[in-house]
């Protein structure tokens, strides 16, 4: 009997020695790159995008001149395994030179020590051109961590032809929004006004950064995380009540179904990004002349007292990795990618983007470039550039982002499936950030529905 | 015993002390972390770290309730089976069996992608097919997922555990059961009161190996998370490790983990073994 116990004790523990095992072997980065180490010749730079129009991009900037030669590699965008493939690289020490990273994932990969601290390589000229609330989010402690492409403030896309057919107001703040999402679903009552997205993680954290949210805080060289502060409460509440009403759908937003809902109509608008407005024109041709773009409703106090806020949804930046050897040259395309028109313009004739330009002195390309067609002719630069002066300065990504937002989603997914509330999901992400931030050994506090 | 205690030490005690070893220490940055990284010694922090996540516990409590569903349907599915295949009742018995082995042949994933197809409205015929009777099931939903998955495995992992059982009852002594034939039990008595206490050890070994094999699921809902947000990221306890090392770039906390599901599989598999052995004197020991 004993010597039985032995073996299945052994054999459990074999076992489970396995999984062990398995789970920390990493699978290496891929894809050495082909560096140029001798000094003949053009400098060769890899540069890893997931953005549309990337490769016209590159090729402009090739032909432009020949003492630099970048290789574009187009990957996968970071949620679907980009970021992964760039932090086993940078492990493995073959980063590409020049990598592109969202915002919210900039703090992680500066605090993993993937991107370089960019300050002393940049130009003054670079510097002055960026837009203030663009650069801050991609400095800490003084330094600069990577360069802003686009700064992306949230509009609401809307179905112009839909509101005017029934007579129904684009709202303006969010109380005229409960109302409209009222009035649509009366005068159609398989239709919403917009999708409150479970898969949209950072539509809450946007939605949050309009109110004054501040999920994180460095002010005083600690991280001190308050998702649950009193505007975020404010704002979940709100999305709680028109859930509960059913004046919204709950459902995913980036996926096949999310677009085929827009494409039947059912919804007449979405809260997003401006980049959007270039999404939206790629996935439904068919609307052409059917849109507008409103600027996101606004809480009436800020209205009130003449001080709109916004927040951003997407947007990305360009960062220079620890591995490059030639940081150098990195910047210089960075810096031409960033903001000479020449860039932008291969960029936006692609015909499927509206990113914004984090750089100034861009509008007349841009707003050149672009076909308004879609949005029956609408001026919408003009808008982008105003909501873009109303992004919050008061908000920072935290450290590890990624597992944030998608613990996040986690949550909402649930409750999209009847388990579970908004603030339920805020909850859950704050309280399992939390061990991760401590574990990393940043200093990092809680502050519990924190005031402000 | 020499090629025994090599591999012992190769495939099992380094890789353990290796995790022990690493979930010890992490690449530490003081302050915001924009500092230069240092390899520090961390202590216990990466595992109060983990027993403090409410994602870990949640994973953890995933995987309970899943063994709770799991183990005692496959011990008396693959035991029915078994019975009925050595009894005879079943007509073309190498038929069944092969029918019955042949899903464990098919790779965990593969059979995950299969089951997702029938699980996926608009894909499914199955689905379809209810449809028509007005019936919507949501497998994919909250409150079915977890069947959905138990339903999976146990497509995957019944034929292997009913030849398990098979073979055990064929070892029976045939005399055994004339004897119980002659003193007049009827075909159920005979498996229920003759062969089945004489299988037991079979029984163990079955309920042992899935209890192992559970607390370690990952391919399955790994794939189902693809396609439902129902199941997150951090779903089980192995979802988690891997989420760990690979999303959030946090080998010590991984490595913490992984410490921590293998703890809570020997002391699961201990009790376990404890249990068993008791049960099986408690008889015994009422008889004297």
């Amino acid at each position: 009997m004993h010597a039985r116990r032995i073996r299945i004790a052994l054999t459990a523990l074999a076992t489970a020695a396995l999984l062990v095992t398995t789970a920390c072997t990493g699978s290496g980065g891929e894809g050495a790159d082909a560096r140029n180490s001798l000094g003949d010749g053009p400098v060769h730079l890899t540069f890893w995008s997931s953005l549309r129009g990337s490769q016209e991009v590159v090729d402009a900037f090739n032909k432009s001149q020949d003492r630099i030669r970048v290789d574009f590699e187009q990957v996968p965008s970071g949620q679907l395994g980009g970021y992964a493939k760039l932090s086993n690289a940078a492990r493995a020490g073959n980063a590409p030179d020049v990598a592109t990273i969202e915002y919210p994932q900039v703090p992680g990969f500066a605090i993993d020590g993937v991107a370089r601290d960019l300050t002393p390589l940049m130009s003054d000229r670079l510097r002055s051109k960026l837009l203030p609330q663009a650069l801050a989010l991609t400095t800490f402690e003084k330094r600069t961590f990577s360069v802003p492409q686009d700064v992306e403030p949230m509009v609401y896309l809307y179905r112009r032809d839909l509101f005017k057919k029934h007579g129904i107001k684009v709202p303006r703040t969010w109380e005229e929004f409960e109302k409209a999402a009222a009035q649509v679903k009366r005068a159609e009552p398989g239709s919403r006004i917009a999708t409150f997205p479970t898969d949209g993680g950072h539509h809450l954290a946007g939605f949050a950064w309009q109110a004054g949210a501040r999920w994180f805080d460095t002010s005083d060289s600690t991280w001190t995380v308050s998702m649950t502060d009193k505007p975020t409460r404010k704002v979940t509440s709100y999305w709680q009540r028109l859930i509960d009403r059913k004046l919204v759908f709950l459902n995913s937003v980036d996926t096949q179904a999310g677009t085929a809902q827009v494409g039947r109509g059912e919804v007449f608008g979405k809260l997003t990004g401006a980049w959007d407005a270039g999404g939206t024109m790629a996935a439904q041709p068919a609307q052409k002349g059917k849109w507008g773009v409103a600027p996101l409703p606004q809480w009436e106090r800020d209205l009130k007292r003449g001080k709109p806020r916004v927040g951003t949804h997407g947007g990305s930046t360009f960062a220079v990795t620890k591995d490059s050897e030639h940081p150098k040259e990195a910047m210089e395309f960075i810096e031409w990618q960033v903001s000479s028109p020449a860039s932008w313009r291969a960029r936006l004739s692609s015909g499927i983007s509206s990113q914004y330009p984090a750089a100034k002195g861009l509008l007349p390309v841009v707003r050149k470039a672009m076909d308004t067609d879609f949005f029956a002719g609408q001026d919408i630069y003009r808008l982008f550039r105003r909501e873009a002066g109303h992004i919050s300065r008061d908000w920072t990504w935290g450290p590890r982002m990624t597992a944030t937002l998608k613990t996040l989603q986690d949550g909402l997914a649930r409750a999209g499936g009847g388990d579970g509330t908004v603030l339920g999901a805020v909850e859950e992400a704050q309280r399992s950030t939390m061990p991760d931030l401590k574990s990393l050994g940043l200093d990092a506090r809680l502050r519990e529905g924190g005031r402000r | 015993m020499a090629p025994f205690l090599v591999l012992l030490v190769v495939v099992f005690l380094v890789p353990v002390g290796g995790a022990v070893w690493l979930s010890f220490f992490s690449d530490d940055q003081p302050g915001l972390g924009f500092g230069p990284e240092r390899t520090v010694f961390a202590g216990l922090r990466s595992y109060e770290a983990v027993l403090s996540d409410p994602t870990f516990l949640a994973g953890l409590g995933t995987a309970a309730l899943y063994c709770l569903v799991y183990i005692p349907l496959m011990v008396v599915a693959a035991l029915a089976l078994g019975l009925l295949l050595d009894s005879g009742a079943v007509r073309l018995r190498r038929t069944a069996q092969l029918a019955l082995f042949l899903p464990h042949a098919v790779p965990g994933i593969i059979a995950a992608i299969i089951w997702l197809y029938l699980y996926t409205p608009g894909l499914s015929p199955v689905l379809d097919l209810l449809a028509k009777a007005d019936l919507t099931v949501d497998f994919l939903g909250v409150h079915l997922v977890l069947p959905s998955i138990v339903n999976i495995a146990v497509w995957s992992n019944l034929g292997y555990n009913v030849i398990i059982f098979y073979a055990a009852l064929q070892a029976v002594p045939r005399e055994v059961i004339e004897a119980a034939v002659v003193d007049g039990a009827g075909p159920v008595r005979t498996a229920l009161q003759v062969k089945v206490p004489l299988v037991r050890s079979s029984a163990v070994m079955v309920m042992m190996f899935t209890l192992i094999w559970s607390l370690q699921l990952f391919t399955e809902p790994m794939l189902l998370s693809q396609s439902t947000p129902v199941v997150g990221s951090r779903f089980t306890p192995n979802m988690y490790i891997y989420d760990a090392a690979f999303t959030r770039n946090n080998y010590g906390l991984a490595a913490a983990a992984s410490v921590v599901l293998l703890v809570v599989t020997i002391a699961l598999s201990y009790g376990l073994s404890r249990w068993t052995n008791r049960a099986a004197r408690a008889p015994e020991e009422a008889a004297r």
